[in-house]
């Protein structure tokens, strides 16, 4: 049974510009307390910028700044400053488009295989049991009709049933950038340099991740096929921290995994991807074949 | 704006402070889903909606369109023919001057390159549906006044009013046809390449639309060029502008560019295939072929 639901009202409460809502309860033990907000790096930073955006920045946004970190040394010092574009890394957190994105990629795949037989397709049943009157017994026409024991299923589910669709391409695409600006804005996300680990050891990992308290769970990405052996065996047995390619980045895994680790070649490519949605023309014919001005 | 504003707005001060986005943590905007009530006694059950007996209720009431006995609307109406052959009937999308000049000034189209209805395509300016009795695009007056580019258009039907504009201003307008298939093929190139079939001759326009595009006051591309350049000063005279003189400029070249009668595409000829994925034009040799594409 379907039960209504009621959504908690939030009050508006922008008069006081960062204050979270009054009647907002929380439980005090969601968030690890050691794992303190860290300021991201101000303008007369000593360290060196790292990475600046190649795609060109609207007039009124200013690129976000982050520290970008190594995995090479188990402290937790910041190598360098790293910009990300706003446009992929600071969209407004539109929680109803993670929603759609996160339905869709559990529910697009689905196919239900239950199947139940209906009157006509249940063995038998085609004779009359007994004559229409005289035998003080109800009428009846077959023995497999759905009010009889062994009888068909009126309603039951009818045969493998798909549950395909899709979301537009642009919605998808604006799922990706709210999970990572809303990992961004959260301060899951970290930069990193390259992932060169000096051994295969999964424990090494472990306690970086528990120094620096990212979390319990580690999403890492890289791009290109090329990947230090290190880090993929350290990885391969482990549940919690997993790696996968660039193309491989979706909205459900974001969720899933606490902390988000990514290099900056893979910060180049998701911008340029992310990116060319918005400026592009509406397809002629599907994008897999090849376009000369696109 | 004089100072920048903060990428994400207030939004992202908020959810600096809420708790982390999770599975578990995401739901959908209230109002975007309503449940499925059961239909249960007065609300919608009993009798269904269905009324009380009668060939309401029993699901036997007659055809759309009767009105029991009498003649109906349907069939007390004359016919007149109307839509007759409307499936037949050429249809062109019109094109104003005023969004060709939009286009140009976004850097959508190319005025230094001869206009196809390929660029007009690329450039997302018109969509054309070929499936659909479109047989291209035609020119509309609608921004007339404000329009200023010299360009060398190909379209297959103008108004007079848009090919004085386009004259007036230096430029060149052609009339042409295209047969459906080719039309097609014209639209959406890479998909016809990637079928890997010969580039066709363009047919020759039927017997009712011979007389348009043979005639020069529509500019069209089957007319003697003589009688093209008489129309183009008595079209000046009738509007009132002077003529300039196209072959004393530098774009002359570009503005002189036209397409053979059986060609669809500047540069490639019919009959010869083009492969995509390995970027190679291949001919035919033999006669006969020869002979049939250059006929």
């Amino acid at each position: 049974v379907m039960r209504p639901m009621s959504c908690p009202q939030f009050a508006s409460s922008f008069a006081g510009e960062s204050a979270v809502p009054s009647n907002l309860l929380l439980p005090t033990n969601l968030v690890d307390p050691s794992r303190t907000k860290r300021p991201p790096p101000s303008a007369d930073c000593s360290l060196p910028v790292l990475r600046t955006c190649d795609a060109a920045i609207p007039a009124h946004l200013s690129p976000i700044q982050t520290w970008v970190e190594t995995l090479e040394r188990q402290d937790s010092e910041p190598v360098g400053v790293a910009q990300l574009h706003p446009d992929v890394f600071a969209v407004q957190p539109r929680l109803d488009i993670l929603h759609q994105v996160e339905i869709w990629q559990r529910n697009f795949k689905r196919i239900s295989h239950a199947h139940t037989k209906v009157r006509s397709e249940v063995k038998g049943g085609g004779r009359k049991p007994w004559n229409q009157k005289g035998g003080g017994r109800a009428r009846h026409g077959s023995i497999r009709s759905p009010i009889w024991r062994g009888g068909g299923v009126s309603h039951g589910p009818r045969g493998p049933t798909s549950y395909y669709y899709m979301l537009p391409m642009k919605v998808r695409v604006q799922g990706l950038k709210v999970a990572l600006s809303s990992k961004m804005t959260q301060d899951y996300l970290h930069i990193v340099d390259s992932l060169n680990i000096p051994t295969p050891d999964p424990q090494y990992l472990l306690d970086l991740i528990r120094h620096r308290h990212w979390g319990q769970s580690v999403l890492i990405v890289h791009v290109g096929e090329e990947l230090p052996e290190n880090i993929l065996q350290a990885t391969a047995d482990m549940k919690t921290v997993n790696i996968i390619p660039a193309i491989g980045l979706n909205v459900h895994s974001m969720l899933k995994h606490e902390a988000l680790v990514l290099t900056m070649e893979t910060v180049q490519f998701l911008e340029e991807k992310l990116l060319w949605h918005d400026k592009r023309y509406t397809p002629l014919y599907p994008f897999k074949l090849p376009y000369s001005d696109l | 704006m004089s100072f920048p504003k903060k990428p994400g707005g207030k939004a992202t001060d908020i959810l600096q402070n809420l708790p982390r986005i999770t599975l578990a943590n995401l739901r959908p905007e209230p109002g975007s889903k309503k449940l499925w009530k059961r239909l249960l006694a007065s609300h919608g059950g009993n009798r269904s909606g269905r009324g009380h007996k009668g060939e309401r209720q029993r699901g036997n009431r007659p055809r759309l369109g009767f009105v029991g006995g009498s003649t109906p609307f349907y069939l007390a109406i004359p016919k007149y023919g109307y839509n007759e052959g409307h499936s037949c009937r050429p249809q062109y999308q019109p094109l104003s001057l005023k969004r060709l000049q939009y286009l140009i000034d976004l850097g959508r189209v190319d005025p230094t390159q001869p206009i196809d209805l390929t660029q007009l395509v690329n450039a997302r300016g018109v969509t054309v549906q070929p499936l659909k009795r479109d047989y291209g695009v035609q020119l509309v007056d609608e921004g007339a006044d404000i329009f200023a580019a010299k360009i060398n258009i190909e379209v297959q039907r103008a108004s007079e009013g848009a090919i004085a504009a386009i004259e007036r201003n230096g430029g060149v307008v052609t009339t042409s046809f295209y047969d459906p298939i080719s039309l097609g093929i014209l639209i959406k190139p890479v998909p016809f390449f990637l079928r890997g079939q010969p580039i066709p001759r363009r047919m020759l326009p039927g017997e009712d639309m011979v007389p348009y595009y043979t005639n020069a006051e529509n500019r069209g591309y089957l007319a003697d060029p003589e009688k093209i350049q008489q129309a183009r000063l008595a079209l000046a005279q009738k509007y009132g502008y002077i003529l300039p003189d196209i072959s004393k400029d530098e774009l002359y070249h570009m503005l002189s560019m036209r397409k053979d009668v059986r060609q669809i595409f500047f540069g490639l000829a019919p009959g010869w295939v083009v492969n995509m994925t390995e970027k190679k034009i291949l001919k035919p040799t033999d006669e006969k072929l020869l002979k049939y594409y250059s006929s």
